[in-house]
């Protein structure tokens, strides 16, 4: 059983002699030392776990010296202060500067009791004091590492006064900005920001800071050793990436004018040819030229499907979102699909749920991604047919879906996981396609899911293969045609 | 016949301006072979100087020019009481909705994406020139 520890600190032998005796009785150890610093070193070497402490050798009107006793070693021991009997207004003054309990002198009662309740006091004292000890180490830890970051991060409080503030965030807003409202500091506002007006907790926003740099902000809350919320923020300069976009951005519409520019005029120059404005031409003359305004053709077809890719694989794309039919969309595409089957000698077929609820999305963008599929499988497919299906899946509160399939040569098993990838062409030697850079699949599942859909194939090789996609059905009411 | 008219009185004048000097040529060519006069300017200043001297029945612009582009241009042209009322036709071969609302709102009356199809553009010219009649 452990031994509990007491200490004595004070001058006066007689309450000294009585606490000993109630204690010693009890198993406790017991030591005395004088009332001064000295003292509470001693008691501190002997390792006591409660102190008495006896305020007869300090005037009247003295604080009770916690911060001392503190310092002198005894960071975490309880302390009960020993006051003369008549003397309550000494024993409250001594709870107030931070005593756990009070024992009057002389001994009459057993002081056993209050000496137990601090010692317990002070058990529990010393886990708060672990735990706080512990936050505040973390905390430490945590600022350590933002202090280190070259992107600036901050702490303000609930009330929107700047705490702490990295070094990063010092070269940006200045040193002691510390105390100051962290919406007047950093944005020169009179009231508290929106993000923090709508949340109290963690959020995310962008800023543009005093240094004409951009930022994304994520706060999260934290608590200090004392229990107090708090709001830590961290930036991260995203100017770069917004540079590097705009730069993009710009080389993109630069580089499509230039190469769309000589096309108008090669087509121009073509018409000129063939409507005989350059002079008569010989049917071999007509045959060439035919070359040139097919080649230009597809150079057109390839740029702008480049273009595209580039558009919609970079997000930059907005989808005119609306309330249509599948019907709606396939007769965009059909009229043209028909008519490259029947090149080739297929059979495309059609059929649409009858009732099938519409979709809420952007009709030429889906009408695409089937021209794309569909325009995929005349492609692979020498004889036989094509078909075309739409209709309802009531997973996920209904969704439509869309599926081409033929009876083309299929796709190897290898192939049907990366035929998605930008770029990737099944490499075949029996089957030369001239056309196609390995975009439409790409772009197509890109199409499907900014629409919250999904789009997967399915394959046999020599057999056929099947593209479905599906988007949520409109869950309002159907539109009539 | 009365003074200052002259014998191509029916033969309506379209402006071409575009830095492209091989598709201006082009243009010409199968702008006067479907029976119209045409007067092509290779920059912004040009194609000011020229409306407001012939005063053309239309004008295309290309949106991309040195010396102040269409969209200056045609700023220009419909702040001059000679120009204000001469339609114009942007090219371009930008593809931007944006500079396709800006044509709009400058008040243009068309707007082709070189390359252009062809018998669009020649139709929506000869639209223009019925409505002005």
């Amino acid at each position: 059983m452990k031994v509990y520890r007491v200490a004595y600190l004070g001058n006066d032998g007689e309450a000294a002699m009585g606490l000993e005796t109630a204690l010693k009785g009890d198993g406790f150890q017991f030591m005395r030392a004088g009332g001064d610093y000295q003292g509470m070193e001693k008691a501190a070497e002997f390792n006591a776990d409660v102190i008495l402490w006896d305020k007869d050798n300090l005037p009247a009107d003295a604080a009770f010296p916690l911060e001392e006793i503190r310092d002198a070693g005894l960071t975490r021991q309880a302390v009960v202060s020993v006051v003369r009997s008549n003397d309550l207004e000494g024993a409250i003054k001594s709870l107030a500067g931070g005593a756990n309990d009070f024992i009057y002198k002389p001994v009459k009662e057993d002081p056993l009791p209050r000496v137990i309740a601090a010692l317990n006091t002070g058990q529990k004292q010393r886990r708060i004091d672990w735990c706080n000890r512990v936050i505040e180490d973390t905390n430490d830890q945590v600022k350590g590492i933002l202090a280190t970051l070259t992107d600036p991060a901050y702490i303000v409080s609930p009330e929107y006064q700047i705490l702490w503030m990295n070094r990063a965030a010092e070269e940006i807003f200045g040193e002691g900005q510390r105390g100051g409202a962290c919406h007047h500091i950093f944005y020169d506002r009179t009231e508290p920001c929106e993000v923090c007006a709508k949340s109290k907790g963690a959020a995310r926003w962008r800023a543009t800071l005093k240094n004409g740099k951009s930022y994304r902000f994520i706060s999260a809350v934290v608590r200090n050793s004392k229990g107090e919320v708090e709001k830590l923020a961290v930036g991260t300069d995203i100017t770069p990436d917004q540079e590097v976009s705009k730069i993009h951005k710009t080389f993109i519409a630069n580089v499509s004018h230039d190469l769309r520019t000589p096309l108008a005029a090669i087509d121009q120059y073509v018409n000129i040819l063939l409507e005989g404005l350059g002079g008569e031409l010989t049917e071999d003359q007509r045959d060439y030229i035919d070359v040139i305004r097919r080649s230009s053709f597809r150079l057109h077809n390839l740029i702008e499907n480049l273009i595209d890719a580039n558009k919609v694989l970079s997000g930059d794309f907005k989808l005119k979102m609306e309330v249509a039919s599948i019907q709606d969309i396939l007769d965009i595409v059909l009229g043209r699909l028909q008519s490259q089957a029947e090149d080739k000698g297929l059979t495309l077929q059609v059929q649409v749920a009858e009732g099938l609820q519409p979709v809420y999305a952007d009709k030429s963008r889906i009408a695409q991604v089937i021209a794309n599929l569909a325009g995929n499988s005349i492609k692979f497919t020498e004889q036989g047919m094509m078909q075309i299906r739409a209709g309802f899946m009531p997973r996920d509160e209904g969704r439509v879906i869309v599926s081409v399939e033929d009876t083309g040569i299929g796709i190897p098993k290898e192939d049907l996981g990366k035929i998605f990838d930008l770029f990737y062409r099944v490499e075949k030697d029996k089957v030369y396609v001239e056309e196609g850079a390995g975009l439409g699949l790409a772009i197509s599942r890109e199409i499907i899911r900014a629409h919250g859909g999904t789009l997967w194939a399915e394959s046999m090789e020599g057999m056929g293969s099947a593209f479905h996609f599906s988007i949520p059905a409109y869950k309002g009411q159907a539109v009539i045609r | 016949m009365t003074d200052g008219a002259d014998t191509t009185a029916n033969q309506r004048t379209i402006l071409v301006a575009d830095d492209d000097k091989d598709l201006v040529m082009a243009l010409s060519i199968r702008l006067r072979a479907a029976g119209y006069d045409v007067i092509s300017a290779h920059d912004g200043d040009e194609a000011f100087e020229l409306a407001s001297k012939n005063k053309p029945d239309l004008i295309i612009l290309d949106v991309r020019m040195p010396a102040g582009g269409g969209f200056t241009s045609i700023d220009r042209m419909k702040h001059s009481l000679n120009t204000r009322n001469i339609p114009v036709i942007f090219l371009t071969a930008f593809d931007d909705e944006d500079m396709r609302e800006e044509g709009r709102k400058l008040g243009a009356v068309g707007f082709f994406r070189k390359p252009f199809d062809d018998s669009e553009f020649m139709e929506a010219i000869a639209g223009v020139m019925d409505r002005q009649g």
